[in-house]
C-alpha cells in the first residue's frame, strides 16, 4: 500500500472518530464475530449434516472392512441384497426386492430392483455386481476376513441383468444375514472396481447408496454429498461430514455448541449423563448387538474344571460393576447374546453373585488359592473394569494378576490362543450364527477368538444350519445358548448399551443396533 | 560454502540415525499390523497373504535393507491402513502442524521474550517474583490440562471460541477462530520455557562489564536493557527458540489430541497403534527434518545477530 492510500485511509478513520488502535480492536473483533460463522442465516447453507467418529476412517473396501468408523461410513454408500430394519432388525429388501428358497434350503433366488445406478456414472447395476462382489470376497487373492462368512456359497448364476440365484453346498438358515447390508454383504461394482483398482477403490468408493463419496481428508473429515437419483429417493440432506473428534469431552462441547449435529459412538459414562442431564440435545439409547465377555481358557488348569469357572461366574459382582462402574449405562446379561437377536432366549443356567457358593465350589473342586492372570486389551473401559473383577476373585481366594495389554499386543497374544482369559466381545450384526461361531466353534480354535478351546456345541450348531423357519432355528439356537452358558467357558460380563445424541434440529433419527448410522432419514430443520 | 555443506552432512547423517533408531523401535513392539488392519474375523490365510504383501514376513533387517534401499530413491513405502504413499499422507498433514507449531511459538515469543526481560530487569522485585511462579505454573501444568480447562472455560462455558481445533471448510477467518484456543494453549505452556531462560540469558548479559561500563556513561537504563543487553542476550534467546520449536512439536500431539486437530503428531499416534510401521517412519522422518532445519536456519540467524558467529 502506497503512502497516499494510507494517509487517506487514516483520515477517513480520523473523520469517523476511530483511532488507529480502536480499529485494531474493532477488526479484531469483527475477525472473530466473522470467523465464528455464527449466526449462519438458515437458507445460505445448504443443509450440512455433521457427525462425530471417534477415529479416522482407513478402509471402506467392503472385503476388507472393518472398525465401526469404516463401517459407519460405508452403510451411506452401498447397499446389500437385503438389509436389517433399523427400528426392528428384520430382514427386509435392499437392492433385492424379494427372494424364494427352494424346498430344501440350499437355492436362493433373488428378484433385483431394475433402474438402479452405480455412483459417479459407472452405468447400471445388475446381477453381474453381486456376483463379482461374493466371488470377490470368496477369492483368496482378495484377502477378505470374511470369505468363512460366505463360506456355505456353491455358485451364483445371474439368469438375467435382475435375477440372481444363489446355490449353497448345504442349507444355512441364516444364509440372509451374510447377504445383508453390512460388511461382505455390501455389494460393489464391478465396473469400478476394474477401473480404479482394489487400493484406491479403498478409499474412493462406488456404491449404489444414498450418499455418493466425495473426499477424505485425513485426520479431519469424511464428505460424502446427497445420490438425488437414490432409488428409494434423494436424501433430505445435501451433505454428511464425518468429522473425526477423539475426545469425547470435546465431542460433547461441541455437540452442545452446535458444532456438530450428532455425536456417534457416545461411551463414557460421565459424558452420557452430563448430556442427558443437560438438555440441550437428544441423548438415545439401545441395546448392542454384543455382550462383553471374560473368556476362559477351558484347555489349562484348572479352568478344565467346570466348578471352578462357576466359581469364578458367582464370584464377580456384575450388578455392581453395571451399577457402580458404568453408572447404569449398561446392561445386565443372562448369556452371550443381547435381547437385540430374535433368537435371543433368557432361559439359559444363571450364576448370580455368591462368593460363598463360589469358595464352596472351589473347595468341592480341591482346588487351594492359584493365581490367574485378567488379560485386557488396553482400551477404555476394559483396561479399568479388570480392577473390580479382581478385586471380586481375590475375595474367593483367586490371586487374580491384571495384564493389560497394548491393542496390538494383546490381538496378537489372544490370536495364539495361550491366554488363560481374557475380555472379547463380538461386534457385528444380529446373526447368531457370527458370535456363536468366533467364541465356540473348534473351527475358530486359535488363531480365532475361541480361546476358550470350547467345543461342546459342534452338533448344534450344524443343527442350526439345517433349521428351517423361524420357530426352528430359534429352539436349536436357544438350546446352543443354554448348553454354553451351562458350560461356562465365557461369562458374560455386561450386554453393551449403544448411545448417540444429537441436536434439537436433527430430525427423523433411527437408532440401529448395529454401531452404525444411516444419514439417509434425517432432515435439519431450521434452528 | 563449507559451512553449507558440513551442516546438510550432519542434517542427512542426523535424520538417517533418528530414522534407523526408529525402524528398529518400532518393530520391537509387539502387535502384528496385518493382524491390526484384518480384524477379529481374519482368517490365517488372509493373513499370511497380508504380512507376504507388506514384506513383514522377511527377517527385520532384511526389511531395514529394502527400507533403505527404497527411501534413497524416495520411497517410504505405502501406509498399511490406507495403502496410500506413506510420505504423502504425512506430507498432507504438515501444515497443519505447521501452523499450529508456529503459531504456537508466535505466542509464546510475543508472550515469553518481553517477559523475560522485564523480570530479568527487576530482579528481586515482587513481580518478578509473580511472573516466575506464573511461568513454574505453566511449566508445571501438563498442557492436555491447560487444553482441557480452556475448553471447559472458553468453549463451553463462555462460548467465546469452537470446542474443535480445526474448522470444516470456511474462510481465513474461521480458521483462525478455530486456531485461537490451541495455539493459545500450546503457546503459554511453551511461553513458561522462554521467560524463564529468556531471564537468565539477560541476567547474565546484565553482569556483564560492558553493561556496567554502558550505566556508568549514563546511558539510560531503557537503552542499556533493551538495546544493549538484549542484543547480546538474543543469540542464547534464539537458541532457546530452536529448542522449544521441537519441544513445541511434541506438545503438539497432545494439543492435537484434545482439540481434535489434524496433524502429524495425531498420525503418528493412530500409525503406532496400528502398527502402521511405514507411516511412523514417515512422521518421524519429517518431523526430524522439520527440527534440524529450524536449528539450521537459526544457526544462520546467529550469523545475522552476532557476526562473531558467522566467520567461526
Amino acid at each position: 500500500m502506497d503512502g497516499i492510500n494510507r494517509k487517506e485511509r487514516a483520515g477517513r478513520i480520523e473523520r469517523s472518530g476511530v483511532n488507529r488502535r480502536q480499529f485494531g480492536t474493532l477488526l479484531a473483533a469483527g475477525a472473530l464475530v466473522a470467523g465464528s460463522g455464527w449466526p449462519l442465516p438458515a437458507s445460505a447453507a445448504p443443509p450440512v449434516l455433521r457427525v462425530r467418529i471417534g477415529s479416522d476412517i482407513g478402509n471402506l473396501d467392503p472385503a476388507r472392512i472393518f472398525q465401526i468408523e469404516n463401517q459407519t461410513v460405508a452403510t451411506q454408500i452401498f447397499n446389500g441384497l437385503v438389509k436389517y430394519d433399523e427400528a426392528s432388525n428384520a430382514i427386509v429388501p435392499d437392492l433385492a426386492t424379494g427372494w424364494d428358497i427352494s424346498g430344501d434350503g440350499t437355492v436362493y433366488s433373488f428378484a433385483l430392483r431394475s433402474g438402479v445406478t452405480w455412483h459417479k456414472g459407472f452405468g447400471p447395476f445388475t446381477s453381474d455386481d453381486v456376483k463379482f462382489s461374493f466371488e470377490r470376497v470368496l477369492d483368496p487373492q482378495t484377502g477378505s476376513s470374511y470369505s468363512g462368512q460366505l463360506a456355505s456359497i456353491k455358485s451364483i448364476e445371474t439368469p438375467s441383468p435382475d435375477k440372481v440365484v444363489i446355490t449353497l453346498k448345504e442349507p444355512n438358515s441364516g444364509f440372509l444375514h451374510k447377504v445383508s447390508a453390512f460388511n461382505q454383504g455390501w455389494i460393489v461394482s464391478r465396473k469400478a472396481l476394474g477401473e480404479i483398482g482394489d487400493k484406491a477403490f479403498a478409499l474412493n468408493p462406488i456404491g449404489t447408496g444414498p450418499f455418493v463419496f466425495q473426499n477424505w481428508a485425513p485426520g479431519r473429515e469424511v464428505k460424502l454429498s446427497a445420490n438425488k437419483d437414490y432409488f428409494a429417493g434423494a436424501p433430505k440432506v445435501e451433505e454428511v461430514q464425518f468429522r473425526v473428534i477423539k475426545d469425547e469431552t470435546a465431542a460433547a462441547i461441541a455437540l452442545e455448541n452446535g458444532e456438530i449435529d450428532i455425536l456417534f459412538g457416545l461411551q463414557q459414562p460421565e459424558v452420557i449423563q452430563r448430556l442427558k442431564g443437560g438438555g440441550l440435545v437428544t441423548v438415545l439409547d439401545r441395546d448392542a448387538n454384543h455382550t462383553i465377555n471374560l473368556v476362559l481358557n477351558t484347555s489349562i488348569k484348572p479352568l478344565g474344571d467346570l466348578r471352578v469357572r462357576q466359581a469364578i461366574y458367582h464370584a464377580i459382582n456384575r450388578k455392581a460393576l453395571i451399577d457402580g462402574f458404568f453408572k447404569g449405562t449398561k446392561s445386565e446379561a443372562s448369556g452371550f447374546l443381547t435381547p437385540a437377536f430374535q433368537e435371543f432366549t433368557d432361559k439359559v443356567p444363571l450364576f448370580p453373585y455368591d462368593p460363598a457358593k463360589a469358595r464352596a465350589l472351589l473347595k468341592e473342586a480341591g482346588v487351594g488359592s492359584f493365581s490367574l492372570d485378567l488379560v485386557a486389551p488396553g482400551a477404555n473401559p476394559y483396561d479399568k473394569i479388570v480392577v473390580p473383577i479382581a478385586s471380586d476373585l481375590a475375595a474367593v481366594g483367586i490371586d487374580a494378576k491384571i495384564k493389560v495389554l497394548e491393542r496390538g499386543a494383546y490381538l496378537q497374544a489372544r490370536n495364539k490362543g495361550t491366554v488363560p482369559t481374557c475380555i472379547t466381545g463380538v461386534v457385528g450384526a444380529p446373526d447368531p450364527d457370527s458370535p456363536i461361531l468366533s467364541l465356540f466353534a473348534k473351527s475358530s480354535f486359535p488363531p480365532g477368538l475361541n480361546t476358550a478351546h470350547y467345543e461342546g456345541v459342534e452338533d448344534l450348531i450344524a443343527a442350526a444350519r439345517q433349521a428351517q423357519g423361524d420357530d426352528a432355528r430359534k429352539e436349536v439356537y436357544g438350546k446352543i445358548q443354554a448348553k454354553v452358558m451351562g458350560d461356562v467357558p465365557v461369562i458374560p460380563l455386561y450386554a453393551d448399551h449403544l448411545f448417540i445424541a444429537h441436536t434439537k434440529k436433527v430430525s427423523g433419527f433411527v437408532q440401529n443396533s448395529l454401531f452404525t448410522m444411516s444419514a439417509y432419514p434425517v432432515s435439519l430443520l431450521e434452528a | 560454502m563449507d559451512r553449507l555443506l558440513r551442516q546438510l552432512s550432519q542434517l542427512a547423517i542426523t535424520v538417517f540415525g533418528i530414522v534407523t533408531v526408529t525402524f528398529f523401535l518400532v518393530r520391537m513392539i509387539p502387535g502384528d499390523p496385518a493382524q491390526y488392519m484384518l480384524g477379529d474375523y481374519a482368517t490365517e490365510e488372509a493373513l499370511a497373504t497380508l504380512r507376504a504383501q507388506l514384506g513383514l514376513d522377511q527377517p527385520v533387517y532384511v526389511q531395514y535393507g529394502l527400507y533403505v534401499l527404497r527411501a534413497v530413491t524416495g520411497d517410504f513405502g505405502s501406509s498399511v491402513v490406507t495403502g496410500r504413499p506413506a510420505l504423502e499422507e504425512i506430507l498432507f498433514s504438515l501444515p497443519d502442524s505447521a501452523i499450529l507449531a508456529f503459531a504456537g511459538l508466535a505466542v509464546a515469543v510475543v508472550i515469553g521474550i518481553p517477559l523475560g526481560i522485564l523480570t530479568a530487569e527487576r530482579q528481586g522485585s515482587w513481580s518478578d517474583m509473580l511472573i516466575m511462579i506464573v511461568a513454574l505454573f505453566g511449566i508445571s501444568f501438563p498442557v492436555f490440562w491447560l487444553g482441557l480447562a480452556s475448553v471447559l472455560l472458553f468453549s463451553q462455558e463462555l462460548k467465546w471460541f469452537p470446542a474443535l481445533g480445526a474448522s470444516s471448510g470456511g474462510g481465513f477467518l474461521t480458521h483462525l477462530h478455530h486456531l485461537v484456543l490451541p495455539a493459545g494453549v500450546l503457546g503459554i505452556s511453551v511461553a513458561a520455557y522462554i521467560t524463564r531462560l529468556t531471564r537468565s540469558a539477560m541476567l547474565e548479559v546484565l553482569g556483564q562489564d560492558c553493561i556496567r561500563v554502558a550505566r556508568a556513561m549514563g546511558v539510560p537504563e531503557r537503552r542499556v536493557v533493551w538495546r544493549l543487553a538484549l542484543k547480546n542476550a538474543l543469540v542464547p534467546i534464539l537458541a532457546i527458540v530452536g529448542v522449544t520449536f521441537a519441544w513445541s512439536l511434541g506438545s503438539a500431539i497432545l494439543i492435537e489430541v484434545v482439540f481434535s486437530r489434524p496433524g502429524i503428531g495425531s498420525m503418528i499416534l493412530k500409525a503406532v497403534s496400528a502398527r502402521d510401521y511405514q507411516l511412523v517412519q514417515a512422521g518421524v522422518l519429517v518431523l526430524a527434518v522439520a527440527v534440524v532445519l529450524v536449528n539450521s536456519l537459526l544457526d544462520l540467524a546467529y550469523g545475522l545477530v552476532d557476526p562473531r558467529l558467522s566467520t567461526r
